[in-house]
């Protein structure tokens, strides 16, 4: 459609164009010209050419902070995505009366994520801890430890809880795609007397393939993004053991002030974050055709 | 082909059979339906324990915390949640965050709504050129500009102010925002807008007037994503605002726990204090709530 007067759609864009600009698109490209340069945010800039990329390739701690990244991807696939497919089946098994475990498993989600990783603290401390304190009343005292100083737990623990989290979130996309299959091609497999579970594995997970693949690469750019969970539970430690991408970055430009070298460390992490996704869109449209026609 | 012959109708004697294990199935499927709910109850206790506990050591001593995790408090002291709310700030943290999020959810729905509009229904120059920028937002983790961002902001004297949070909040928002109310308005008939147009509505009329009230359900759900991504955002709110005043409720929790790292009854109403209400509200907006944060992520 024409507009009535020519300048209006310009009128309309104008706003939300300067919101963002200034918000987001200009500090990106900003971010990329930093990154040339080292900069304390107080002296001079100099540019430095590609130094602070080489220096992110030789820099210990930046690629542990990689490989943890890539364990926490792992970690929230299982507990995360799988956990809630398995919670998607169990919700769908028997039809009516699930309104309340899908409410119970997504209400994580709506909470502020401190809120959770100050509670789940608690609940993983030495002394007053909920998990602790099970273990000792259970006699297990053998199996009580400090799971968030421990560098052999800490990432465990950590990715446990953001299974706590996101699992009820994946649950609620998987059961909204779930219900969407018609009727009639679940009736076969039934009338053949394949039990419940063989129709979830069979039937229902591969007529809802292209919502597993978007749910794997959300999941996937947001083990990439995380921060809170980390920050506030252990902020890295202990001995780099929870350290990545994110909290490293933060600590680099906002303690140590190193700003061109957290400008070059960013814009490494979009570029694999990117990368990362549009290699996974390639692999869905690859694979066959996006939709699956019922 | 020779299916039918191989495979013939059961004669009627043999139908009884099919009948009593129909019932015996009934029997079992009740079986299974008490072992399916305590399964069910199970995993919610999983969900629901750890909250439970929370609100819970709230009412309880400092010695009860320790010596008796498990068990409810003797003599539950209900003095604890107002000494957590006035020595905490903890309303001065809600205030924040509700001026904040108020704020930066309508500029993304204002904002947002305009330009959707213009960009579905309207041909004009520069259009593709002018989206773009919103496809890269979609994709862009603000991780990725944030050292720049902080320097921005900083020149411009927003840093340590509530306007830092109600633009970051509201530029990050616009992108999702953006594609959600496009995407809206294609699937909307076009005689909706022919029709308006030949009743004599200029452009801003026909937004107000017919889009509008149209628009109803995609707003809600951009809004709820808009609101609990605003809510609850940390990062920045921690970064970009010191003055313990200005904090929003993440930051100053986290600020508050710093304060009073060992007074654990105090800390646990503070947690209580902040998430029974969102519990309260989201319970009664379930549906609401669960669509807008499940249709604005999968987009």
């Amino acid at each position: 459609m024409k507009p009535t007067r020519a300048w209006s759609p310009y009128l309309f864009v104008a706003p939300a164009i300067l919101v963002f600009a200034f918000v987001v698109l200009i500090p990106a490209l900003a971010n990329t010209a930093l990154s040339f340069a080292n900069w304390s945010g107080t002296d001079a800039i100099q540019f430095v050419g590609l130094d602070n990329y080489f220096r992110a390739f030789r820099d210990e701690i930046y690629l542990v902070a990689y490989r943890n990244t890539f364990v926490y991807i792992l970690l929230t696939l299982a507990l995360e995505v799988v956990v809630g497919l398995l919670l998607a089946g169990l919700v769908t098994m028997q039809g009516r009366r699930t309104t309340f475990y899908r409410v119970a498993f997504f209400v994580p989600v709506t909470l502020p994520m401190i809120v959770i990783a100050i509670l789940w603290s608690f609940v993983y401390s030495d002394d007053i801890g909920l998990i602790n304190s099970g273990l000792r009343a259970s006699g297990l005292d053998g199996l009580t430890r400090v799971w968030l100083g421990d560098p052999d737990t800490a990432l465990l623990a950590i990715s446990v809880v953001s299974g706590w989290i996101y699992a009820g979130f994946y649950m609620a996309i998987f059961y909204a795609a779930l219900q969407r299959i018609p009727k009639h091609l679940l009736e076969a497999a039934t009338l053949d007397g394949a039990s419940q579970w063989r129709v979830f594995w069979s039937v229902k997970v591969p007529l809802i393939r292209p919502m597993i693949e978007v749910a794997v690469l959300l999941c996937i750019t947001g083990a990439f993004q995380s921060f809170d969970l980390f920050y506030v539970m252990t902020n890295g430690g202990p001995d780099h053991s929870t350290e990545i991408i994110t909290t490293y970055l933060v600590e680099v430009v906002f303690r140590y002030r190193d700003l061109g070298y957290g400008a070059a460390l960013s814009t490494i992490m979009t570029v694999v974050v990117v990368g990362i996704a549009l290699i996974l869109v390639r692999m869905r449209t690859k694979g066959g055709s996006n939709d699956i026609e019922y | 082909m020779t299916l039918s012959t191989e495979r013939p109708a059961p004669p009627l004697a043999q139908q009884r059979p099919l009948q009593r294990r129909r019932a015996r199935r009934t029997i079992a499927v009740a079986g299974s339906r008490t072992l399916y709910h305590t399964v069910m109850i199970v995993l919610s206790l999983i969900y629901i324990v750890p909250l439970g506990w929370m609100v819970m050591s709230s009412f309880k001593s400092k010695r009860e915390i320790f010596d008796a995790p498990f068990s409810p408090p003797a003599v539950p002291d209900f003095s604890t949640w107002a000494e957590a709310w006035e020595r905490g700030n903890l309303g001065g943290y809600v205030l924040n965050s509700v001026i904040v999020t108020a704020s930066a959810v309508t500029i993304i729905l204002l904002c947002a709504l305009a330009a959707a509009y213009a960009f579905s229904r309207f041909e004009f120059r520069g259009k593709t050129l002018l989206l773009a920028p919103f496809i890269l937002g979609l994709l862009l983790p603000v991780q990725s500009y944030i050292t720049a961002q902080s320097r921005i902001f900083d020149s411009v004297y927003l840093l340590n102010t509530r306007w830092v949070l109600m633009v970051a909040y509201a530029g990050l928002g616009l992108s999702l925002a953006v594609f959600l109310l496009k995407a809206y308005l294609d699937s909307m008939p076009k005689e909706i807008f022919e029709a308006a147009r030949v009743d004599g509505a200029g452009d801003f009329r026909t937004l107000v007037q017919i889009v509008l009230p149209l628009m109803a359900p995609g707003i809600s759900t951009v809004a709820v994503f808009s609101i609990l991504s605003a809510w609850n955002e940390f990062l920045l709110a921690m970064l970009y605002v010191q003055d313990d005043d200005l904090r929003t409720i993440p930051a100053g929790l986290l600020a508050f726990t710093g304060r009073h790292a060992t007074d654990y009854p105090m800390l646990f109403a503070a947690l209580s204090m902040i998430t029974l209400p969102v519990i309260v509200v989201y319970t009664i907006f379930h549906k609401q709530v669960i669509a807008g944060v499940t249709e604005g992520s999968v987009q």
